[in-house]
């Protein structure tokens, strides 16, 4: 137990340090952002209490947002995907149920089912943060577009860093 | 009770939910200028279509109130033409292109008068044609300045603002000083930076220098209540003012189609 909660406040600061020390500063032109740091929210354990996975959220936004000098933006998104996580884990749900002691990770539950879950959670957490970002439904498809391009990127980022960072 | 308790239990992470949401929009608006301006604007339209209708109401119990402004100004305002009619021998003689101002009348939906910081929000915005930096007048006197507008309403930042600063001068002596509000009482403003040799008297008028380009020279401000001699050899002036805002329904907004031309000239000369 202990080890868990050492291990998921270890990964809180790597994640932040990767988002705002290497991904922050790479461009790739106006439409791709990657978000890799909501990978500490889909990692947390199936049995995490709902209110614990909301502060999580709100701490992990703020402290992306302090970085950014965005105040409020990434906090919103962020603990709007905590909110959802459960909803989503419950939609991808094997038959009889997670096991206890696995986690949500390529690892224990496979490559499809992964993708699908970090996709589908991503795209949420994009869709409010890039419409918070121009706040208005004026540009409502290039935003879009911006949305769905960032999504595949991110997705990528996080099922790649499955396989080399944060194994298990 | 207790299954309000047990409702409160199962669904605490909704309420969390929101509480953090609501931080989060706060912050967002309080440290993004881009997303503030749109809150504000939306806020604006949604506040000032509720107090319009609420004002609505209201306006029955001032009915007698606003009858007897309005004959006392149509009194006025015939007085004034029978003088012009009387000054021009014939039509032909009357030359219709110098008017620099155009005045469009609005209606006060909401105000406050017990502040320090006051604001009032009429109805007319920019579909009106009402812009930021117009001067606002009742009939009584000078109001204040449009702050901001959105497609229907607009804030008004009046004279009983603290942060209201206006250049204006004793009618008699010509001598021009800053027009501010300190925050005492809604119908007291100040007059500052009057030079020692100006002789104001109790009862002088007060009016706008025409200085800003916002108020038309000459509009009538208040009148001198009291005054006393500061250090530094500047009058420190009481004005009267000539507007109650506390009954204040109908005001007029002021456009001055030079204005943009003249600021631009000031402009280019720095």
């Amino acid at each position: 137990m202990i080890r868990i909660v050492a291990r998921n406040i270890i990964r809180f600061f790597v994640v932040i340090l990767i988002q705002v020390l290497v991904l922050d500063n790479v461009l790739l032109g106006g439409y791709l952002n990657p978000y890799f740091y909501i990978l500490f929210i889909l990692l947390l354990p199936f049995e995490t209490p709902r209110w614990l996975l909301l502060v999580a959220g709100f701490l992990l936004g703020i402290s992306i947002d302090l970085f950014t000098n965005t105040l409020g933006m990434h906090t919103a998104a962020t603990v709007f995907l905590a909110f959802v996580r459960p909803w989503v884990l419950s939609l991808f749900a094997p038959r009889d149920g997670y096991e206890p002691d696995s986690f949500p990770r390529i690892h224990y539950y496979g490559l499809s089912w992964f993708a699908a879950y970090a996709a589908i959670l991503t795209f949420l957490h994009h869709f409010v943060l890039f419409y918070i970002e121009v706040f208005h439904f004026q540009y409502f498809f290039s935003t879009l577009l911006r949305v769905l391009l960032s999504t595949i990127l991110t997705t990528s980022t996080i099922i790649l860093s499955q396989y080399f960072i944060f194994r298990k | 009770m207790r299954g309000l308790l047990w409702l409160l239990r199962k669904y605490n992470y909704i309420l969390v939910f929101i509480f953090l949401e609501t931080v989060a929009i706060i912050l967002l608006s309080n440290h993004n200028l881009y997303q503030h301006s749109i809150l504000v604007n939306a806020n604006r339209e949604i506040t000032g279509n509720l107090y319009e209708s609420i004002e609505g109401a209201r306006e029955y119990l001032n009915l007698r109130q606003n009858n007897e402004i309005l004959v006392r100004e149509n009194a006025r305002l015939r007085n004034r033409l029978e003088r012009l009619e009387n000054s021009i021998p014939d039509s032909l003689s009357m030359d219709f292109t110098t008017g620099n101002y155009f005045y469009t009348p609005a209606k006060i939906v909401h105000s406050t008068h017990f502040k320090q910081f006051n604001y009032l929000t009429i109805n007319k915005g920019r579909k009106q044609g009402v812009t930021r930096d117009m001067a606002v007048i009742g009939e009584e006197g000078i109001v204040g300045i449009v702050l901001e507008s959105s497609a229907n309403f607009a804030t008004v930042l009046p004279v009983i603002n603290r942060d209201f600063r206006l250049s204006a001068k004793i009618r008699k002596s010509d001598f021009t000083g800053i027009l501010q509000w300190e925050g005492a009482s809604h119908l007291v403003a100040n007059l500052n930076e009057i030079p020692y040799h100006a002789e104001p008297a109790i009862g002088d008028t007060i009016v706008t220098s025409g200085y800003s380009a916002v108020f038309p020279e000459g509009l009538f401000v208040g009148t001198i209540r009291e005054f006393a001699l500061e250090e530094g050899n500047f009058y420190r002036i009481y004005v009267d003012l000539g507007t109650d805002f506390q009954r204040l329904f109908y005001v007029n907004v002021i456009n001055n189609f030079y204005r943009k031309e003249q600021v631009e000239l000031e402009n280019n000369r720095e």
